[in-house]
């Protein structure tokens, strides 16, 4: 590909030229029998350039022709793009950085994770024998590489290794699924953790249980808090201040969440989204605040939208696939714990509800941050016990409001799609409608 | 090509299924905000997969960019399938098809230039910037694909298929202080660049809509009689009854094989469902579904009695019914699984306003932002509603969200009007393929005492 960004030399454009290289390979179990093995080759390059008059131009492509065609094809976008104010980085030539990348993944045989998901779906119904279970275990390696009409060359690779288990109940007039995941750039995900977390959430939801409408406090299980953190990340985005739709543009460094909360980004080694630069060759820090003791501290900024704002970008220019210009994202994200364990949380509370997961996730207004969504896995606490599982519950409140009324976070945490650490959230009152 | 598949597809000797998918997407994307065209994507996008059931009845998928060395690839598909468990799965064979289906466009969007498509959105752009200084930020996104498909299966089928999709979609932001309100709409075809033109009057519709919505109340949460308009109870019956109509929902459940016999009645007796991907021109037509199956109508409720069901290759050999032709994947990258494709609720006797007149306190709950199930639970978000007094529509509310059971719900639907209307805007997920064109129709249908969410009383 040195020949395209070599032909960008040669003509005097500027231009970064981004390839993403995919092998993944898939185990899939449906409803207790053993179903298909899947195996995936993904190639394919993006070409951005500024034209010499200052406009983007942008092409993907997955089959190469020749490095004229593809130069072609982004100037004549360019044409028609917007005048930008940033300028294609240099990437530094001396810094050196580790690739995440497992030899245990990278030489994962498909008897291994069949063997892996043998193991899951015997533990399960040995408890139940009544459930059917899904099992997903996949495994492989990603590669990003940038090369810049400087001729500078940045690369990156890590691997992934994803499990993901449903279980189904079914039974007239009931129908129950509870669901765990783990995922994380190394072989060390524990498997007996995710049968333990299916089989606790399958015994608790034995009991179905009514509660009143009202106002109660809600503990959010580490998955059941992306109820308020789709809304914050939607705030956070640095495209949605230029464009004046997040509520919290200009409010830098004041307090509008509860000083409970710290929200910091890190380039933990093996979760998911770290890395050392992101998809524009922008290095990323190894750890700075977001919200710090509620304080807003910053937001996700990308080359174009910090260019926008005037402020320098922050290393959070991230590419869906080869096919997508950069948007504001992340890498990886942690909130702050607490002191105390989330079974102490719930066996203090007097009335309650815990919230696992939820139907309808960023079908509300998510710039506004109200959020209404059936419960699709809660249950009720009364006298600190778990008492068993709702049905037919809806909460709604405001993400913000929510996250100013926070009254604990707990110690323990987990990592939700090996991409964001979180813990389990106190907050009290949110409103259900039963 | 066709040439090579044909030999390709006579590889496989012990009795296996296979299927040769090649895919070649030309796509053109273009996001126009705030007068700034923000992105202009033009992609080339060539790929394929072998799907190989084993003859110890397991499946191996494999998918790839390249389309040379077939032969090499379906080889060693062959013996790498050959080593994995021993599994249940069989699929319904069929009789070899060979056809060829071109299409043509009246203005054909592939012969458009850059400039032209983007001159127009930009134009269209400008007219919000024009509506109110409230609107904060106005979106205008269009995308436009034409697909080859090349299909050759096991059975000595050889299909060659065109799919065309053109959308344009407006989003507008308005605010005031911390109260930010988002409202879009726009349009979806399986056509020309016809489509996308003369399109002023929705753009004025969308901003206009967004800055109501910034005045107008919460809606309280309790129970109401509800009346859908036909985009919402489109999506109603997309979610609430098609997603457990399709059969790998239930094919290995035998308690929701249960709930869902043939011949149960499952709702009052006004409601008449089904999907038709044989329908002319819908967005989720096609003459074959992607396993080479011929597309029909299957009828999931007829007069409250539930007498149909979704069926794949695989679902419809386990469950020993017909075949339905509703297997269905987004691309090259995934196998297919079993999908909607126009699904509808048929129109009935009353007219739209007699469905209001005898409402004492109601909800006119209007369009959508979204929706989900889990199987029996089912969560949908309206766009926007009006409340309903003595038969007559009265203020605008927003946060509207219902959501409940579905058995009881299909059971309050007590009237269907007889202005049925398609809606080709928005795609569905499942399994990881986001995005499916699943058009869904509908006219307006009445919901007697509904829970209703909102956040009007906090």
């Amino acid at each position: 590909m040195i020949e395209v960004v070599d032909l960008l030399k040669k003509r005097g454009i500027a231009g970064d030229l981004f390839t993403q290289e995919v092998f993944n390979q898939v185990v899939n179990y449906e409803a207790n029998v053993f179903k298909s093995y899947e195996k995936e080759e993904r190639r394919g390059h993006g070409l951005r350039i500024i034209n010499p008059e200052g406009k983007l131009g942008f092409y993907a492509f997955n089959r190469f022709s020749n490095p004229q065609e593809v130069v072609d094809r982004a100037l004549e976008v360019s044409q028609l793009g917007d005048r930008v104010d940033f300028s294609i980085p240099t990437y530094p030539s001396t810094w050196e950085w580790e690739d995440f990348v497992d030899p245990r993944i990278e030489n994962l045989e498909a008897r291994e994770m069949i063997e892996l998901g043998d193991y899951i779906l015997s533990r399960i119904r040995e408890d139940y024998p009544q459930v059917l279970v899904d099992v997903t275990i996949g495994a492989g390696r990603e590669e990003k590489s940038l090369l810049n009409h400087h001729e500078e060359e940045l690369k990156f690779a890590r691997t992934f290794f994803e499990i993901g288990v449903t279980a189904n109940q079914t039974r007239e007039g009931d129908i129950l699924e509870v669901y765990a995941e783990r995922s994380w750039g190394s072989r060390d995900i524990n498997i007996d953790d995710i049968v333990e977390e299916i089989i606790s959430k399958l015994e608790f939801s034995q009991r179905v249980v009514t509660l009143n409408s009202g106002k109660y406090p809600v503990i959010f299980t580490p998955w059941g808090s992306l109820v308020l953190f789709l809304p914050l990340l939607y705030g956070l985005n640095g495209k949605n201040w230029v464009f004046g739709r997040s509520p919290l543009q200009n409010k830098e460094k004041k307090v509008v969440f509860s000083s409970l909360f710290s929200l910091e980004e890190v380039q933990e080694p093996w979760a998911l989204g770290s890395c050392p630069f992101d998809d524009e060759g922008i290095i990323t820090k190894t750890q700075r605040y977001l919200v710090d003791k509620g304080s807003l501290e910053g937001a996700l900024w990308d080359l174009w939208s910090a260019a926008k704002r005037g402020i320098k970008p922050t290393g959070n220019g991230f590419r869906g696939s080869y096919r997508d210009l950069p948007e504001p994202g992340f890498s990886s994200l942690r909130v702050k714990n607490g002191l105390r364990d989330s079974s102490t949380l719930i066996g203090e509370l007097e009335e309650g509800l815990i919230v696992d997961s939820v139907l309808g996730l960023g079908q509300s207004n998510i710039a506004s941050g109200y959020f209404s969504c059936n419960v699709q896995l809660g249950f009720y606490v009364k006298e600190g016990e778990i008492q068993g599982r709702v049905k037919d519950v809806m909460i709604s409140g405001n993400a913000y409001q929510a996250l100013l009324n926070l009254k604990e976070i707990s110690r323990n945490s987990r990592w939700i799609g090996g991409r964001i650490l979180l813990p389990y959230l106190l907050v009290e009152p949110i409103e259900i409608n039963a | 090509m066709i040439e090579v598949l044909e030999k390709l597809v006579h590889l496989p000797q012990r009795g296996e299924y296979m299927e040769i998918r090649l895919e070649n997407i030309v796509s053109t994307t273009i996001r126009v905000q705030n007068g700034v065209v923000e992105k202009i994507r033009v992609e080339a996008d060539k790929g394929g997969y072998i799907r190989l059931l084993t003859p110890r009845g397991s499946w191996w998928f494999e998918s790839f960019q390249d389309w040379d060395n077939l032969q090499e690839r379906v080889e060693k598909a062959i013996s790498g399938a050959s080593l994995l468990p021993k599994s249940d799965i069989e699929v319904v064979r069929k009789p070899p098809v060979r056809e060829e289906k071109k299409v043509t466009l009246a203005d054909d969007f592939r012969f458009k230039s850059l400039k032209d498509k983007t001159s127009l959105l930009l134009e269209y752009n400008q007219i919000f910037k024009e509506i109110s200084p409230l609107l904060v930020s106005s979106l205008v996104e269009y995308r436009d694909e034409f697909r080859e498909i090349y299909l050759a299966n096991s059975d000595g089928s050889l299909i060659y298929w065109e799919k065309p999709d053109i959308n344009l979609n407006f989003t507008a932001t308005a605010r005031k202080g911390d109260n930010i309100e988002v409202y879009r709409n726009g349009v979806a075809g399986k056509t020309g660049f016809e489509l996308v033109k003369n399109q002023e009057q929705l753009a004025q519709e969308v901003g206009q809509k967004a800055l109501l919505l910034l005045e107008a109340p919460s809606f309280s949460g309790g129970m109401y009689d509800v009346v859908l308009d036909p985009v919402l109870a489109g999506v109603f019956i997309h979610e609430a009854f098609g997603h457990l109509s399709e059969s790998d929902a239930l094919y290995r459940n035998e308690e929701l094989k249960k709930i869902m016999t043939k011949g149960r009645r499952v709702s009052s007796p006004v409601l008449n469902v089904f999907d038709d991907g044989s329908l002319d021109n819908l967005r989720g037509s096609s003459p074959y579904d992607d396993e080479g199956i011929p597309t029909g109508r299957t009828y999931l409720i007829k007069n409250g009695y539930l007498s149909g069901r979704l069926h794949s290759r695989e679902t419809a050999f386990l469950m020993q019914e017909e075949v339905t032709g509703n297997a269905r994947t987004i691309n090259y990258r995934f196998p297919p699984i079993v999908r909607m494709t126009n699904t509808a609720i048929e129109g009935g006797e009353p007219t739209k306003e007699d469905l209001f007149s005898d409402i004492e306190r109601g909800l006119y709950a209007v369009e959508y932002i979204g929706g989900n199930t889990a199987l029996e639970l089912f969560t949908f978000s309206a766009a926007y509603g009006y409340l309903i007094e003595r038969g007559k529509i009265k203020e605008l509310v927003k946060d509207v969200v219902l959501s409940g059971n579905l058995f009881q719900t299909l059971d309050k639907i007590d009237a269907v009007a007889n202005d049925f209307r398609w809606t080709e805007v928005g795609g569905c997920g499942k399994g990881g393929q986001m995005g499916l064109p699943t058009p869904t129709g509908s006219p307006h249908i009445r919901l007697r005492e509904v829970l209703v969410g909102g956040s009007g009383n906090d």
